[in-house]
């Protein structure tokens, strides 16, 4: 019901559009990649998806996390705008299911997002490589879903604490352009929730990729702890 | 009559400054219920209280037998509101604005068109709402809290923004909502001679203090007693306020 209700909500907003042209953007990465310098990766001992994830995923993820927040502003601040929140607040509507059926909407954008990049991908790896391994880059997607997850309840918080959509995007931006600048190693910087999505599935061992999968789901279910107990201070402080 | 909504000692403090203070309203069922009081008196604050969109500081209310905040979601399934200004979605048209809320309040699909129809918004139900008049702003947020025929109407200025025409129309429309829906309605306005057009009782506000709750009738003989004017309910209103202001307020 929530996520019936948020996509009727985006409405002449252009989000859906928004998440599928950020998704064929993200896909032309490594098509134009290989097409001028296929030279560079053909060849390599690593295998294709390996070789392309590597090469592509660190762009086609910031362009996944610019996706997430970008959404999750605009969510929010059609809830603001008007003050359409004031009203829903005034229903006899639990007010967490705003946030969670928020939270499923963007989620649910991201997959076919996802799959279209998975796509481009699997292009590649066929065209430049000869085959696709689509167990391991289905494998490799599914891991990069989980792993936006913290991010996107991230920005969806900081979008609801900000009514002023510059701001909650100022602070989403900040925090992707840090994870970017983080070390990649070191346990510490790596659960931080934006820089989740920049993990590769192929680079990882089978034990850190299941580390990293723990840890996105302790950092979702602590986040979303947190929006409840944001909800009940709010409620205190009115 | 057995009041609808009832409170009790409701205050609402900002840092030692008391918007509402030990307010007693008792609004019967099935009345227009004028709440009067300039501005900062106090009566939007003390619909959000009743709302639960601001916590009271102190004191507490009942709306139909039941208590805040213990029963907060069953409450709002009694009370819809026009609260300051009509809330929407811009992007949406009237009646996908209003589909929403029909979805949250689980009504029949024909809920959204005689919302539309009788608040007169039909012939623009097709247009997003960012190109909406003011008026026609106006007349959705009612359309919005008329959905589904509430038994308790808590509107602040539903006239705000319309013209002559439209002042008269939905002032019959209020008016006529205790017999039509069974409906209380619990109308702020400044336009206190509308109000004594459409509400039988009346309560007024002055610095978060009630200085009078009852009917029309009895404000003008309680006025008369206390030598106020009596011809209209403006000329009443500002001599109560007046007197209350130069006793000091509070």
């Amino acid at each position: 019901m929530a996520l019936a209700l948020e996509w009727r909500k985006i409405r002449r907003t252009g989000i859906w559009p928004a998440f599928i042209g950020g998704s064929l953007l993200a896909a032309a990465v490594p098509v134009i990649n290989m097409a001028f310098r296929w030279e560079n990766y053909v060849g390599q001992e690593s295998s294709p998806l390996s070789v392309l994830l590597l090469a592509n995923w660190p762009v086609m993820a910031m362009f996944n996390l610019f996706l997430v927040l970008a959404g999750a502003c605009a969510l929010y601040h059609l809830e603001y705008a008007d003050g359409a929140i004031g009203h829903m607040r005034a229903l006899p509507l639990w007010e967490g299911g705003l946030f969670f059926g928020k939270l499923s909407l963007i989620a649910f954008l991201c997959l076919p997002a996802l799959a279209v990049e998975a796509a481009a991908v699997a292009f590649c790896s066929a065209h430049w490589f000869g085959h696709t391994d689509l167990l391991s880059l289905l494998q490799s997607f599914g891991f990069s879903f989980v792993m936006l997850l913290p991010s996107l309840l991230c920005s969806l918080l900081a979008a609801e604490i900000f009514k002023n959509i510059w701001t909650a995007l100022g602070v989403g931006v900040i925090c992707i352009f840090m994870a970017g600048m983080l070390p990649e190693k070191g346990l510490l910087f790596s659960l931080f929730p934006f820089s989740l999505p920049l993990r590769i599935w192929t680079q990882l061992s089978a034990e850190s990729a299941r580390c990293l999968l723990e840890a996105a789901a302790v950092e979702s279910g602590l986040l979303a702890a947190a929006e409840l107990l944001l909800l009940k201070i709010r409620r205190w402080f009115l | 009559m057995t009041p609808i909504i009832e409170t009790t000692e409701l205050t609402k403090s900002y840092d030692g400054f008391f918007a509402v203070s030990d307010l007693n309203l008792h609004i019967p069922q099935g009345v227009v219920y004028g709440f009067l009081g300039p501005n900062g008196a106090g009566k939007s604050t003390t619909m959000k209280m009743l709302l639960g969109l601001t916590r009271p500081t102190s004191g507490s209310f009942t709306i139909d037998g039941m208590q805040y905040p213990k029963e907060r979601l069953p409450i709002l399934k009694k009370v819809a509101s026009l609260i300051e200004a009509p809330a929407f979605y811009g992007n949406l048209t009237g009646e996908e604005n209003l589909e929403i809320i029909r979805r949250i309040l689980d009504l029949p699909r024909s809920a959204v068109s005689e919302a539309l129809e009788i608040t007169g918004l039909s012939p623009y139900k097709g247009r997003t709402v960012k190109k909406y008049s003011l008026g026609m702003k106006q007349r959705l947020g009612l359309a919005q809290a008329l959905i589904g025929k509430p038994p308790i109407l808590l509107l602040d200025e539903p006239t705000n923004g319309l013209d002559p025409a439209g002042i008269h129309e939905i002032r019959e429309l209020i008016r006529s909502l205790p017999q039509r829906y069974a409906c209380t309605v619990l109308v702020c306005s400044h336009l206190l001679a509308e109000v004594e057009r459409m509400a039988g009782w009346v309560g007024i506000l002055n610095h978060g203090r009630l200085l009078f709750e009852g009917t029309l009738e009895q404000l003008r003989e309680d006025a008369a007693a206390q030598g106020y004017p009596t011809d209209n309910l403006e000329d009443t209103f500002l001599a109560l306020i007046n007197q209350d202001n130069q006793r000091g307020g509070r």
